[in-house]
């Protein structure tokens, strides 16, 4: 990479290639997947990763390479799965849930649980948003600190 | 950020799991936060909402005080 915005720009076309590959077949990318997308070499996907990760803009597993969360999609399976375009995907928490029919502008049902009882719940979520469903949404941990453990939070 | 039936299911959850009980946000407030953070997700100027614009957000569907501020101390 010849200067930081060449950099930029780069790791702007590999976030895009992450996002169009969950969204096209609701699991992760790997490394190999995305090089091979974006024509190029493994080493300098493996740093865009990298750079993603500490731009908080992916969170990746203790291997340093496979993405554990590029939000609002999981790329391992949750508790919060959502069918949308006849697709599965998984979320990262409620949030995130309702976030990836927001973020593919489709509609979608959402198959969760309530944590306490484990009673299934489902949302179905049109273009102008979920119909109403006895239910309520606990965040566990203050805005400021959300980052600190991004997972648990 | 976890679902719940009702208060009461969230009350026992964080009896059992020796967790303060926080703010609850209902589903319509949640769909305004997943747009807000996501409906531009899938472009190439995506970014994430800067401290003030959180701010701004959270304030716009009623979540106001420290533990919605990105930048408390509390």
């Amino acid at each position: 990479m010849s200067n930081k915005h060449d950099a930029q720009d780069f790791d702007i076309q590999v976030k895009l290639a992450i996002y169009r590959h969950f969204a096209a077949t609701g699991v992760r990318p790997g490394l190999a997947e995305t090089a091979a997308s974006l024509g190029a070499a493994h080493a300098e996907i493996q740093d865009a990763f990298r750079r993603l990760f500490q731009k908080r803009v992916l969170v990746l597993e203790e291997d340093g390479e496979s993405i554990r969360m590029a939000p609002p999609f999981s790329g391992i399976p949750t508790q919060h799965r959502v069918r949308a375009k006849g697709i599965s995907y998984y979320a990262n928490c409620a949030w995130d849930a309702l976030g990836i029919p927001a973020a593919l502008h489709e509609p979608a049902k959402i198959e969760s649980r309530c944590e306490q009882s484990r009673e299934p719940l489902e949302i179905a979520v049109s273009l102008d948003g979920p119909a109403p469903v006895a239910c309520v949404i606990h965040f566990a941990v203050p805005a400021a600190r959300w980052w600190e453990d991004i997972v648990y939070t | 950020m976890l679902f719940f039936r009702s208060e009461e299911r969230v009350a026992e959850w964080c009896q059992e799991n020796r967790t303060p009980q926080r703010p609850l946000v209902s589903l319509s407030q949640l769909w305004k936060l997943a747009v807000a953070w996501y409906s531009n997700r899938l472009s190439a100027d995506a970014k994430r909402p800067s401290p003030a614009e959180m701010r701004e957000i959270f304030t716009g569907i009623g979540l106001t005080g420290p533990f919605w501020d990105p930048e408390s101390r509390g």
